[in-house]
């Protein structure tokens, strides 16, 4: 105990940053829980050490990719702050080397530099342009204290003290390592934060990316609608290109915000498109399967890509920063690739991205090929449509003969009816019609056996009874199961002025004859119909058609047309044909088309076919109007 | 469709439309029936008002297995859009048409 002889007194000492750092931390507290926005949160934690604890301070931040990135720099002086910036932007940190800031990362322990001397600085300095800024501000002491949450160090926070400031201690330190402590939570969490809204980003994109996919067969269109999709919420340009069936690259969508900017990608695939065979880029991306990320694009690698002077020139005024090209994959291999550059913004591409462009290259992929086989299968059923009717139909003299026809279902789908005229030598001629039941490949393929059974039968000479018996055991033989077929096989033959006819029905509705005032019968006995029964039941029955007279054979789905609720009929159709004396032969059947359309309110559930026959009165060939 | 087991038989009771869409479910059950021990099949047409190729050809085929297996199948009366399609088909002599479920199959 020391002896104050002298009276001297002994002043008990208060401990002066005791209070200043308590009420640090409360106020530290309250800011950091205020923003999970990770910029502000870096600000705020920087700007509550100025100028209580520190001239200036400084937040750096380790990135995914090992590096330091991410500064926050408080200062009174607000140009230093925003110098140092620059210098950290221009001059960035090197992980491994010596300034204190990389040494507390790496080892996570904080660090004391009480006085630093120029040569101190000179040592860690990056380059010397770093050094004379620490100079010149005269940094003079510094604590440097790692960020940790979870167990991770997540970077450091640094307070220094410039000029003749009193130098920092050891007790300094503590407090130092507290706030850090606090701050790498908060930087944490808005961390997490930023992250999750991404992925609830990439999450509400995607769905509405395949929203889009599915929604048309017209892949040039909707890839186009894509790319505006993306742009600008994941990239300044989005630019799809697609293998066509020659192996060119076809460029089908390109967008960026600025239709000034559009203009200038416009150039580039007119005058540079891209061939397969050339080492990088979309061609290599197609050619492999593999996606490729460039986040950094060296001047002097854009200038060998280039073709030419002006190529260079329009790849860098596109400002590329970060480009990602993602392959779109079809059943067999790679079909396209999907471009996504940052040039202006702010967010620049990482490989953050890559996974949610992956993903959508992989739809587009996929709507891509459905589209083209769906466009394919279209030209297919056409072309099998073309096999189950005549091109044309024959003239037959003193007659005029029309034909109708409409296919149910989409584009893809082939119809079960069939119609067609033959002549069958010395004035005679066969107007068949049928109706074989289902749809699909299976149910064209019987119908053109039918049709084509028939005319074989006819060809050869046999009667209607008979051609009919041979499309019954034709039929018969194929696989059980097979769909059944109606027919309708009228024989015509002309005289002086009148037509004979001779009507053979197998379960197929009867052949309508209309008169002049536009009465209309059914002619034909009820035969049996074809493919299901052992036993055929056939007749045929006479019938004389004269001058002005018209003969209307018809499938199923024009009676059928308007279902349970507001069918044509039998009945409608017979009420429809007294409009027959004023129309036309082609007029007429328009008409009773237009009504099963109407009844069926556009979405035809069965095909419909009509076929007529009107005898001309002598002196006028051609439609009696 | 509504499936209900008889003292000897079992009696499908149809509704509405019987076509392109409805007739792989008869189908089914039909099938389900066949399958059984169940000697005597019904359809009831009571209620049905549109028939097609479709849903005549399930029919058919129920009635020519019947046939050559021995065993019993009927249909009640139909709308007239029905019996209209069973007699256009040329078919009307070969069904057995009963006057309502229940009644002898003769």
């Amino acid at each position: 105990m020391p002896n104050s002889s002298q009276g001297e007194p002994v002043e008990a000492v208060v401990d002066p940053g005791g209070d200043v750092a308590t009420g640090l931390l409360i106020d530290a507290g309250a800011v950091l829980a205020s923003s999970l926005e990770l910029a502000t949160t870096m600000g705020q934690v920087a700007r509550l050490t100025v100028p209580g604890l520190a001239d200036l301070c400084v937040i750096d931040l380790l990135a995914e990719d090992g590096s330091i990135r991410d500064v926050a720099v408080a200062c009174s002086g607000v140009d230093l702050a925003h110098e140092l910036e620059e210098l950290r932007a221009a001059y960035p940190l090197d992980p491994q080397g010596e300034h204190p800031v990389a040494g507390v990362i790496r080892d996570g322990e904080p660090v004391l530099l009480a006085e630093m001397s120029r040569g101190l600085l000179s040592s860690f300095a990056q380059g010397s342009e770093h050094a004379r800024f620490m100079i010149e501000h005269g940094y003079s002491s510094a604590v440097v204290a790692p960020l940790k949450a979870r167990e991770r160090t997540l970077g450091a926070l640094s307070t220094l003290r410039l000029g003749d400031g009193e130098p920092y201690r050891e007790e300094d330190v503590e407090l130092v390592v507290e706030l850090a402590r606090r701050a790498a939570l908060a930087i944490d969490n808005a961390r997490l934060f930023s992250q999750l809204r991404r992925t609830q980003e990439a999450e509400s994109f995607m769905s509405e990316a395949s929203r889009v996919l599915a929604s048309s067969m017209d892949y040039a269109d909707t890839l186009q609608r894509v790319a505006r999709l993306v742009v600008p919420r994941i990239a300044d340009w989005c630019a799809i290109d697609v293998l066509d069936e020659q192996k060119r690259i076809e460029r089908v969508a390109v967008h960026h915000s600025d239709p000034a900017r559009l203009e200038l990608a416009g150039h580039l695939d007119r005058d540079y498109r891209p061939t397969l065979d050339e080492p990088l880029g979309v061609p290599e991306v197609i050619r492999t399967g593999s996606s490729r990320v460039y986040t950094d694009i060296p001047p002097d690698a854009l200038a060998e890509y280039a073709r030419d002077n002006r190529h260079l020139e329009l790849l860098s005024s596109i400002g590329a920063k970060a480009v990602i090209i993602v392959p779109m994959i079809g059943a067999a291999g790679p079909i396209g690739a999907i471009t996504l550059v940052s040039a202006e913004s702010e967010h620049t591409l990482s490989e953050a991205d890559l996974g949610v462009a992956e993903r959508l290259a992989r739809r587009a992929g996929t709507a891509v090929e459905h589209a083209r086989l769906y466009t394919e299968r279209g030209r297919i059923a056409h072309t099998l449509q073309q096999a189950l009717l005549p091109e044309a139909l024959p003239e037959i003299p003193g007659a005029d003969i029309r034909a109708r026809y409409c296919a149910a279902g989409e584009l893809n789908e082939v119809g079960g009816d069939f119609y067609d005229v033959l002549y069958h030598g010395a004035e005679r001629w066969m107007l068949m019609i049928g109706d074989v039941c289902g749809k699909g490949p299976r149910a064209a393929g019987v119908t053109a056996l039918a049709r084509h059974t028939l005319r074989a039968a006819a060809i050869s000479g046999q009667t209607s009874t008979q051609m009919l018996h041979t499309l019954h055991r034709a039929l018969r033989l194929q696989p059980p199961g097979a769909d059944l077929c109606t027919v309708c096989l009228v024989t015509l033959e002309r005289t002086a002025e009148r037509a004979r006819l001779k009507v053979a029905l197998a379960g197929h509705p009867p052949p309508l004859l209309i008169d002049v005032d536009g009465h209309a019968r059914t002619i034909g006995r009820p035969g049996t119909l074809l493919g299901v029964l052992d036993e055929l039941e056939l007749a045929e029955e006479g019938a004389e058609l004269r001058p002005g007279e018209t003969l209307l054979l018809y499938t199923d789905g024009i009676p059928e047309a308007g279902r349970s609720h507001a069918q044509l009929g039998e009945d409608g159709l017979i009420e429809l044909c007294k409009q027959a004396p004023s129309l036309g032969l082609d007029a007429l059947l328009e008409r009773i088309e237009h009504e099963a359309l109407q009844r069926a309110s556009g979405s035809l559930r069965d095909d419909l076919a009509l076929l007529g026959l009107r005898v001309c009165d002598h002196a006028l060939p051609g439609d009696n109007i | 469709m509504e499936v209900r087991q008889g003292e000897d038989r079992v009696v499908l009771g149809l509704h509405g439309e019987l076509d392109l869409l409805g007739a792989p479910m008869l189908e089914e059950e039909i099938a389900k029936v066949e399958a059984s021990a169940t000697t005597i099949l019904v359809l009831d047409l009571g209620d049905l008002q549109f028939v097609d190729s479709a849903g005549l050809r399930v029919i058919l085929a129920a009635h020519e297995r019947s046939r050559r297996e021995g065993k019993g199948f009927a249909l009640t009366q139909g709308s007239d859009q029905v019996q209209r399609l069973f007699t256009i088909a040329g078919v009307s002599e070969h069904l057995r048409i009963i006057g309502s479920p229940d009644d002898l199959l003769v």
